[in-house]
């Protein structure tokens, strides 16, 4: 699903001093992991992050998702690529105010050019509990019932890939855990779902976790309480 | 994105900001109000000028000739006219110049007293040419017009105007009465049907009509005329009768170059657009305030979209996460800035409209909706939207969603 090599991100000061945020990382995930990525603030997590959901480019080494090499692509091509291919979940949910539930969740329809499915918007809101909240304004909502109109909206194309950045970060500690439940189902259903963090908690649900210190891969192992942990453990 | 699903979207956008959708509106829509007022009331006042000199000339299928050079002003009357348009003029055009079909003459006269009973008026006198009412389209209300006969015997014969009947003859039948005219008898024949008011606003039904020969042995002893109306067989060929008319003229005149005409050929074109040429300058001056309204409009609209695009980084960052491309948001932004715009020119228009309707209603001029004007101030707004908008909907496509989705 994902395969990045020596991928290098340098950033330029504004008095052209060159700053290394990635400096050669290098991995593959295979579809249908749930991988999280994990690392202290300023060890380069937030670039490989932007990189990863085709937000970004890499100054060199390669990025390649879903077979295709998408590196060097153009802003029109990486959009249609983040469109069709990435659900992005934020940790400050990043929904439109003044917008109904369903409203945002067809948001990505809107970039598709084809017809907006108002009925699948309603499914899966339906699927992440929220059936009959569709038409609340999301300021209506609670934090958890927000975190789920966006996992909505990252599921109403139907990527293959989930990305989600410190999604329970904003959430208190049950609202955090549903929502951990919600991806971890999602992983179930066959869904590949990166999950960026530095909370080792988080990092439990996952099946692996890939740990990054200056801009380097400094582990990359099955993460060891996964077996015990998360939903394997409530169905035990 | 199509561009109707992105119209949908402008306008639920410009519907959750009322109070700056109406302000971005208000420079556009005043703007295109008064362009459309006044494009209306410019072209009402046109259609009225028109409608005045065609009432005074009867047809607009002649060109008019009169006595003195360009530097001859005014109304040419007995007192006043160069003795220079003689009758072997008149049928030398008439028989010459192939494009004129026939010509009308005329022998203008004021400040002569009319007397019936112990009235004493003072209307204006024409002595006209047997054809004059056919040229001119003048038609007779009451009894009978002049003659071919009457002329040929310069018969004592006249042919009255509506307001001299109501001035002499409030309560009888004018019919076969008999007036003096510089103390000469003549027998009223006719009243000629009224014609309205001309160019100038002054009644034309104010007047008499007797025999050219009459007038011009009997009363007034010239054997020049004040006028002429020569009767095209194609209108649009005006400027070439011109051409060929003052040929003829200025060589039986015997003039050379650099030798001035000592009369003047224009058509009834030309004269319209010199009076509707009086009233331009008003309409540039008001033109250039609309212009400058629209301007404001637009300059209002690039800084509250400014303001909305730097309110909206979050929305461009996730509109962008979730595949927008940089061209989806810069058209986002355009098509609400042309929206607005265009809103606002609407609005503009009904206002517009409903001003010309509000003004024709008061100065009794009949309303002319410039359907032009209209569909031009719609496409001007749309245009204005789009201009104004672009600097805006730039930064808006420029947005690192990056940065604005971290904030």
């Amino acid at each position: 699903m994902i395969e990045v090599s020596h991928l290098v991100k340098t950033y330029t000061r504004g008095d052209g001093t060159p700053v290394p945020a990635l400096k050669d990382i290098s991995f593959t995930i295979g579809r249908g992991e749930f991988v999280t990525i994990r690392g202290a603030s300023g060890s380069g997590k937030s670039s490989l992050l932007n990189i990863l959901g085709c937000l970004d480019t890499p100054t060199s080494g390669s990025y390649r998702l879903d077979g295709e090499d998408v590196s060097h692509y153009s802003d029109e091509r990486r959009s249609h690529t983040r469109n069709r291919k990435i659900g992005f979940v934020f940790q400050s949910f990043n929904l439109l105010p003044r917008t109904t539930a369903a409203e945002n969740v067809e948001i990505p329809a809107l970039y598709t050019g084809g017809a907006v499915d108002r009925g699948r918007a309603l499914a899966i809101l339906g699927q992440v509990g929220l059936g009959d909240r569709a038409e609340h304004y999301v300021t209506e909502l609670s934090g958890g019932e927000q975190q789920r109109v966006a996992i909505a909206r990252a599921l109403m194309n139907d990527p293959p890939l989930l990305l989600a950045d410190e999604p329970t970060g904003n959430l208190d500690s049950a609202a955090g855990e549903s929502v951990m439940q919600l991806l971890t189902d999602l992983h179930r259903e066959g869904r590949t779902i990166v999950l960026v963090t530095h909370d080792e908690g988080v990092a439990a649900y996952a099946e692996r976790e890939i740990m990054i210190r200056d801009g380097l891969v400094a582990a990359d192992r099955p993460q060891p309480g996964h077996a015990g942990s998360g939903a394997a453990r409530r169905q035990a | 994105m199509n561009i109707g699903r992105t119209i949908a979207m402008a306008l639920r956008t410009l519907s959750r900001n009322r109070l700056r959708s109406f302000l971005m509106m208000l420079g556009v829509m005043i703007g295109v109000a008064s362009l459309t007022a006044l494009a209306s009331v410019g072209e009402a006042t046109k259609q009225e000028t028109l409608r005045r000199f065609k009432r005074m000339l009867g047809t607009f299928d002649v060109v008019i000739v009169n006595p003195g050079g360009a530097s001859t002003r005014g109304m040419p009357s007995l007192t006043s006219a160069p003795p220079v348009l003689k009758q072997g003029d008149v049928e030398a055009i008439a028989k010459e110049v192939a494009l004129v079909k026939q010509v009308a003459v005329t022998q203008f006269a004021f400040d002569v007293d009319v007397k019936y009973g112990d009235k004493t008026v003072s209307p204006s006198i024409m002595g006209v040419s047997p054809n004059w009412a056919e040229v001119r389209g003048e038609e007779v209300a009451l009894g009978e017009g002049i003659t071919a006969e009457d002329n040929d015997t310069m018969a004592r014969v006249v042919v009255i105007g509506e307001d001299l009947r109501k001035a002499l003859f409030p309560a009888e039948d004018p019919i076969g009465k008999q007036i003096r005219i510089a103390d000469v008898p003549f027998q009223v024949k006719g009243v000629m049907a009224p014609r309205g008011m001309g160019p100038g606003g002054a009644s034309m039904d104010y007047t008499l009509a007797i025999p050219v020969a009459t007038a011009s042995r009997r009363l007034f002893n010239r054997d020049y005329y004040t006028g002429m109306l020569a009767q095209l067989r194609d209108p649009a060929q005006a400027d070439r009768a011109i051409a060929d008319i003052t040929a003829l003229l200025r060589e039986r005149h015997g003039i050379v170059p650099p030798g001035e005409d000592d009369f003047t050929v224009t058509s009834p074109k030309a004269q319209v657009a010199r009076v509707t040429d009086v009233g331009s300058t008003l309409s540039k001056v008001m033109l250039g305030v609309a212009a400058i309204a629209t301007l404001i409009g637009g300059v209002v609209i690039m800084s509250l979209m400014l303001i909305a695009v730097s309110e909206r980084r979050r929305e461009i960052g996730v509109r962008r996460a979730v595949g927008a491309s940089r061209r989806d948001i810069l058209a986002q932004f355009l098509t609400e800035a042309a929206v607005v715009s265009f809103l606002g020119g609407l609005v503009g228009i009904l206002v517009g409209v409903g001003g010309t309707l509000v003004a024709a209603s008061l100065t009794k001029l009949p309303p002319a909706i410039l359907w032009s004007a209209i569909g031009g101030a719609a496409l001007m707004s749309i245009a204005v939207g789009l201009v104004f908008g672009l600097q805006p909907a730039w930064r808006a496509a420029n947005v690192d969603p990056i940065q604005a989705l971290r904030s």
